[in-house]
């Protein structure tokens, strides 16, 4: 697997080939709380970069995941829905969301040095 | 926009990675460990909350009379040394706020929600009503939990429940908003540092307004701003047994005539099977009725979505659809409370 990226809205990538696997950062999971349920979306559904593709529920609040880049899901991570808890415990690991075959390349995420420095 | 309000206990929430939230102009920890973990140290064990936000006004006793008009509760009568759950009512029977009392000898303290402590003053600055707020002057620590009192025990005396006690250095009553036995004590800034030290060696866990408000949630209690509100009376919010005040107080009429002829609209609690929460501001409709959410949350003991809707009349059936975001979701009306 290819090194992590982030987005600014906090969502992780990784590509290998063609395919990106998506969850949200630890920085996010710690700013969310305890995340209680999540809205996977469905193999096979499309989604163009920027559109929201999972919903995260917190006892805080809801958030949204985006789609990193264009992209059609391929596998989603059904642990989530009786363990969302795992994105709490390991964001970027087993917390990971949905994994997508990629339309559009786009791998203009940051590095984990960068990311750091946006969200310090 | 002005620097928020800190609580006395400011430096020991830093000290502990407290994640803070602005709440009614005052900067209040949100939670330490995470809210789920918090509300199952008081659900299962034991934890401490400051609260020192809420407003803490010291009634002078003979002012009794007065406060009687203004309040749906009959404190008169409540024996001096008893703590009194209430609301402050408007010329339209609805609440100006949801305060609690407790009763000495020599003065009444009325504790109040943060946001309505200025409202409050007002309030009883117009009703000629002598008070001296404490709020800056002392702080405010809920210990809660089942396993609260027995180490409260080393502390203090333990008062009988819904009751009140004082001493040289704090004024207590076995209250709480968490559903679980407990103490709420108000001390004063020279103390503070003794009852948090006592704390923190009897291994009590600080809890933030995270698990204080998914507590109260889960123990069926309303929210200020929520499920009540300047708009709503305590009929509407299902606050019936409040209602004691035999004498006429603000907006007693509205009171008495929508308790003889039912309100118009009416708070429920509501139950969903999965864990998709309906938040605050959630429409929902039940057969010809509609409603909006008004609290809404996961029930970390259930293990569900739970909270309390507004109906704009009562709904002829239990079952809710509730529109979260676009989507339907299924859900029911709870005539029971949450937890037994």
């Amino acid at each position: 697997m290819s090194e992590i990226k982030y987005l600014e809205t906090h969502e992780w990538y990784s590509l290998t080939e063609n395919k990106i696997t998506i969850g949200i950062s630890d920085y996010a999971q710690g700013e969310l709380g305890d995340i209680v349920f999540v809205t996977l979306p469905e193999v096979g559904q499309e989604f163009s970069k920027g559109e929201s593709m999972v919903e995260v529920e917190a006892t805080k609040t809801v958030a949204e995941a985006y789609a990193p880049m264009d992209c059609v899901i391929v596998e989603i991570n059904d642990r989530l829905e009786s363990e969302p808890e795992v994105i709490n415990t390991d964001p970027c690991g087993d917390g990971w969301m949905v994994k997508a075959e990629v339309v559009n390349l786009d791998d203009s995420g940051m590095l984990y040095q960068e990311y750091e420095t946006f969200i310090s | 926009m002005p620097d928020s309000l800190v609580s006395p206990l400011h430096n020991y929430h830093t000290s502990q990675n407290a994640k803070f939230i602005d709440f009614a102009g005052w900067s209040m920890p949100f939670s330490y460990e995470g809210t789920i973990k918090e509300h199952n140290y008081v659900r299962e064990d034991k934890g401490f909350f400051d609260v020192s936000h809420m407003g803490r006004l010291e009634i002078q006793y003979n002012d009794i009379a007065i406060l009687q008009t203004l309040i749906c509760s009959d404190i008169e009568n409540l024996q001096v040394g008893k703590a009194l759950y209430t609301i402050f009512t408007n010329n339209n029977g609805c609440a100006i706020d949801d305060v609690i009392f407790w009763k000495f000898q020599d003065k009444i303290l009325l504790i109040c929600n943060a946001a309505n402590t200025l409202k409050i003053k007002d309030h009883l600055i117009t009703y000629s009503i002598s008070f001296n707020d404490v709020t800056n002057s002392t702080a405010l620590i809920a210990i809660q939990g089942p396993n609260a009192i027995q180490i409260m025990k080393g502390l203090v005396d333990i008062p009988d429940s819904f009751s009140c006690l004082q001493n040289d250095q704090y004024t207590y009553a076995r209250t709480g908003y968490t559903g679980e036995d407990g103490l709420e004590i108000m001390v004063s800034l020279d103390y503070v540092d003794e009852l948090l030290d006592y704390l923190k060696s009897n291994n009590i866990s600080p809890c933030g307004l995270g698990s204080r408000d998914t507590l109260r949630l889960e123990a069926s209690l309303p929210l200020y701003g929520f499920e009540l509100s300047d708009e709503i009376t305590p009929v509407e919010a299902g606050l019936k047994w409040t209602i004691t005040n035999k004498q006429p107080y603000l907006g007693s009429e509205v009171i008495t005539e929508q308790l003889k002829n039912g309100p118009n609209k009416i708070l429920k609690k509501f139950e969903i099977d999965t864990r998709a929460i309906a938040r605050t501001g959630t429409k929902v409709s039940a057969g010809e009725s509609g409603g909006v959410v008004t609290s809404g949350n996961f029930s970390p003991r259930l293990q569900k979505s739970i909270g309390f809707v507004m109906f704009e009349n009562q709904p002829s059936t239990d079952l809710i659809v509730f529109d979260i975001r676009g989507k339907l979701v299924e859900g029911k009306i709870l005539k029971k409370r949450f937890l037994n």
